[in-house]
């Protein structure tokens, strides 16, 4: 059995659009770079209680829709599950470009991007204790390994890409789960503080990156006018909803162990506190149970309508996941002293968006999809017409 | 540094006195609205119990400069580290504004410069800096994008073992110096005979958040 690959034609007047469109968004999101750069961090939402804002969000977020994406390789190639070969390499071009946007977001955020060059010094220049410096050796190996296996499919090195697709896929793990201790080793932040924090972002991760696989094949093969496999989605939706239930049970066992008496401040306020409407309604019942309702549901869960729907859900659920942890996380007040602390310092913190921010944010995504749809006309990621097997599509998407 | 609770009026003299002798910017209301005001030094109202029956506790809070201090080890560019003599300093040109010792701080004695300042140098102008030391001074001037925090106004101490002066006596801190009630206490607490160790031995004390393991060493002596 042969996989033939080709590029996207994208000479349509659509095409051409949707490259203005997102190259103009990009440059917007420099241009807010730039006014955060030069009037400093005062443009962004962050405080002194809340340090980190969207920038963070927006890497952790990506970072986990990328290392995810690998385990279609572990699939493939351990597994030995052909059927998901005609996407793998659209999927990991995709995790590259997530990654690289996951280093961008980090360079955004820094106060002072020009010494970012420090991340990189390594056992020299920086402390390897810090999470930050040790998964600085994390994202860029990572990038390397996932670019080398794209390379070796592209050269149809079977054994070759076995091998590589391994090394990228346990490096990634690896990073997400060190992305995870970023927040898990904080001790000083009650609702951060927990050894789960690694496990709980890897599940994050497989569960997010195949729905936005869902997403990005169904969207691409749709403007391509490509026939998708009815199947291929479906069992891709089933391994989203395995992985959505792990996922349930690691955020709740989680929260559950940490909201037993005496300590549980810090859960309660993530369960119940100011921003706690944001954790059920996002994150818990539009980003979880009614994908996996939809997932489980013996009719809709067969239809690529149904898993397309739960996936968009659950894409956005995740990121509100990571929204709710990291701002609801840090607007938890610190208790220097029993009692009640008066005035700014017991207060709970706040993140407004501002306009800069937004513009950041949106530049980013227009950014990391002006890279894919780059990458879909210019390399041979998408499979040709016709389906592996050389069976005729049985429904047309 | 040794605080008395039983002493401090709550008078803010303290935090006035560093962001004189520190030059740290004034802020505005604005920024206090927008929590981004910088304090090297802080004092905090805690209230417990209920009208009639209240009790307000006045905590100064400088930096607390913790013996296992989350914020050394969290650093990525290794700009914050702990000097010898146990204060924790941050080098604010290897500072790349990460903000993950922000977040890692349990007290909060950390600030972020969120635009560029109008109070420019790091320290008071009669204080030149030493350039025959490469330490973290001598700094050019603030600039927005770094953490900034208490250092104990080390160039005081610095100086006065140069000139051989005895620390915590002669020289302290602008906090201690400036306090009317007397209510702040210099020293080394590994000398049994300093005065700090001295009142640490006749007087209960706490140290705030003692059950995350920091070991402080800024202690509070109770009313």
């Amino acid at each position: 059995m042969s996989l033939t690959f080709t590029s996207m034609e994208g000479k349509s007047r659509g095409f051409y659009i949707l490259v203005a469109i997102l190259a103009g968004l990009t440059v917007l999101g420099f241009i807010g770079f730039m006014i955060s750069y030069i009037e400093g961090h005062q443009t962004l939402g962050t405080s002194n209680i809340i340090p980190w804002g969207m920038t963070i969000i927006i890497a952790i977020y990506l970072i986990g829709l990328s290392a995810g994406l690998h385990i279609l390789a572990f699939l493939i190639h351990i597994l030995g599950r052909k059927e998901w070969k005609p996407v793998i390499r659209m999927a990991v071009f995709l995790a590259i470009v997530l990654i690289f946007g996951a280093m961008l977001s980090i360079a955004l955020d820094i106060g002072r991007p020009e010494k970012a060059w420090r991340l990189f010094m390594f056992f020299y220049l920086n402390n390897m204790t810090s999470m930050f410096a040790m998964n600085a050796i994390f994202y860029s190996c990572y990038f390397v390994a996932a670019s080398i296996y794209l390379m070796t499919l592209f050269a149809d090195r079977e054994k070759l890409s076995k091998i590589m697709g391994m090394v990228a896929f346990c490096w990634a793990m690896l990073t997400h789960g060190g992305t995870g201790l970023i927040f898990g080793l904080i001790v000083a932040r009650e609702p951060w503080f927990s050894s789960l924090r690694p496990f709980e972002f890897i599940m994050a991760a497989l569960t997010s990156s195949l729905a936005l696989l869902v997403v990005v094949i169904v969207v691409t093969f749709k403007f391509t006018q490509r026939q998708a496999r009815n199947e291929l989605v479906v069992s891709l939706g089933k391994l989203v909803a395995g992985f959505l239930c792990g996922l349930l049970l690691l955020i709740w066992v989680g929260e559950l162990i940490h909201g037993y008496i005496p300590h549980n401040a810090g859960s309660a306020f993530m369960l119940a506190g100011p921003f706690s409407g944001l954790f059920w309604i996002f994150q818990v019942i539009l980003g979880e149970v009614i994908p996996l309702f939809i997932l489980f549901h013996p009719r809709f869960g067969k239809k690529v309508k149904g898993v397309v729907t739960a996936s968009i859900l659950i894409v956005v659920g995740v990121f509100f996941e990571r929204f709710y942890l990291v701002i609801a996380g840090l607007a938890y007040p610190l208790s220097y002293f029993p009692g009640k602390i008066e005035g700014i310092y017991g207060a709970v913190g706040f993140f407004p968006m501002t306009p800069v921010e937004s513009v950041i944010s949106v530049g980013l995504f227009a950014f990391m999809g002006f890279l894919f749809i780059m990458g879909l006309k210019n390399l041979q990621l998408l499979p040709a017409e016709e389906g592996p097997e050389g069976t005729p599509d049985q429904k047309a998407i | 540094m040794v605080i008395d609770l039983d002493k401090c009026v709550g008078c803010q003299a303290c935090t006035v006195a560093c962001k004189v002798e520190n030059d740290v910017p004034h802020g505005s209301p604005e920024e206090q609205k927008w929590r981004r005001e910088i304090y090297w030094n802080k004092v905090i109202a805690v209230t417990n119990g209920k009208y009639p029956r209240v009790n307000t506790e006045l905590i100064p809070m400088p930096c607390l400069h913790c013996d296992r201090a989350p914020c050394v080890p969290v650093c990525p560019a290794k700009a914050t580290y702990r000097r010898e003599d146990g204060i924790i300093m941050q080098d604010y040109r290897r500072c790349i504004g990460c903000k993950y010792c922000i977040v890692a701080c349990p007290y909060g004695a950390r600030s972020f410069n969120y635009k560029e300042q109008e109070e420019k140098p790091y320290h008071r102008q009669d204080l030149p800096p030493d350039r025959s030391v490469w330490g973290p001074w001598p700094f050019p001037s603030r600039t927005h994008g770094v953490v900034e925090k208490c250092t104990f106004c080390f160039h005081r101490i610095d100086q006065g073992i140069k000139e051989g002066k005895k620390i915590g006596k002669e020289v302290v801190p602008a906090c201690v110096e400036e306090c009317p009630a007397n209510a702040r206490f210099f020293g080394d607490l590994d000398d049994t005979h300093s005065e700090v160790s001295r009142l640490l031995s006749s007087r209960g004390w706490l140290r705030l958040r003692e059950e995350l393991g920091t070991q402080s060493k800024v202690y509070y002596l109770l009313k």
